[in-house]
């Protein structure tokens, strides 16, 4: 059977712990739980990558995961890309408090934030199951 | 004067995305937090304003995974003052052998990188924040 693939873009935002926990479920859901169901770009390959890169959005439906309300994986995607498929946002799943608090090297990560991490990317699977 | 800006290009395939983006972060928040800050490069991209003001007239430190220069091309596009460029692959020649983990989570020898590498970015920046001081 033909099995679909679903581009995830995380921000990966440095200012801020949702972006740490958007690049977190990103990978986990590409490495341990859809590895076969699901691709990823790094954001700045817009800008500093080629057409293959800028096609991601017409060759993938994309989920873009955000850490904070600037929306900046959806913004870039559609800026340079296409239309986005779906966005999980960090900041409705786990609050606002938690997505904006100041980032966290993953050196100090505890097993609360890697709690943050298995719920954020058990809704990226929902969205992508919703999808494939 | 203001904060020296330090950006990473936090790749998310490979080592050498997280290698950059923790550097970046032991220099900001842990070796020079009063004369250094980071920058989300995802706003960079955007083009977004509060970022556009927030680099503008400070000098850049890029801090590259690989040789797409995701860091350097993001900062170059917002209209940024690099004065520093590093390359995680440079780094990682001085430490041949090493297995630093992956995207992830880093291994012991991988945080060795990444203090050495932070220390010695750390410094640089030290050296622009005095120069920016000096010229007013």
């Amino acid at each position: 059977m033909d099995e679909k693939e679903v581009g995830i873009l995380a921000c990966s935002g440095e200012e801020c712990l949702g972006g740490t926990i958007s690049r977190l479920a990103t990978r986990r859901v590409i490495e341990l739980l859809r590895p076969n169901r699901a691709v990823t770009l790094c954001l700045p390959l817009y800008i500093a990558g080629g057409e293959e890169e800028r096609a991601f959005a017409r060759d993938y439906p994309v989920i873009a995961v955000e850490g904070c309300g600037k929306h900046c994986s959806t913004r870039a995607t559609e800026k340079f890309s296409g239309k986005v498929h779906d966005t999980v946002e960090v900041a409705e799943i786990l609050g606002e408090g938690v997505a904006l608090a100041k980032t966290v090297s993953t050196r100090d990560f505890t097993a609360e934030h890697q709690d943050m991490v298995k719920i954020v990317a058990r809704e990226i699977c929902a969205r992508l199951d919703a999808i494939v | 004067m203001s904060k020296v800006v330090v950006i990473p290009c936090s790749g998310i395939g490979k080592v050498m995305g997280l290698l950059s983006r923790e550097t970046a972060l032991e220099v900001t928040n842990r070796l020079a937090p009063e004369i250094t800050e980071t920058a989300c490069l995802g706003q960079l991209v955007t083009g977004d304003e509060d970022a556009r003001v927030k680099i503008t007239g400070r000098p850049c430190i890029t801090i590259d995974g690989c040789t797409a220069n995701c860091a350097i091309e993001s900062v170059t596009a917002i209209g940024g003052n690099i004065q520093a460029k590093y390359q995680v692959l440079d780094e990682m020649r001085k430490h041949r052998g090493k297995n630093a983990g992956d995207g992830s989570m880093l291994t012991v020898e991988g945080w060795q990188i990444v203090d050495e590498f932070a220390a010695h970015i750390a410094k640089r920046a030290e050296e622009l924040h005095k120069e920016g001081r000096t010229n007013g």
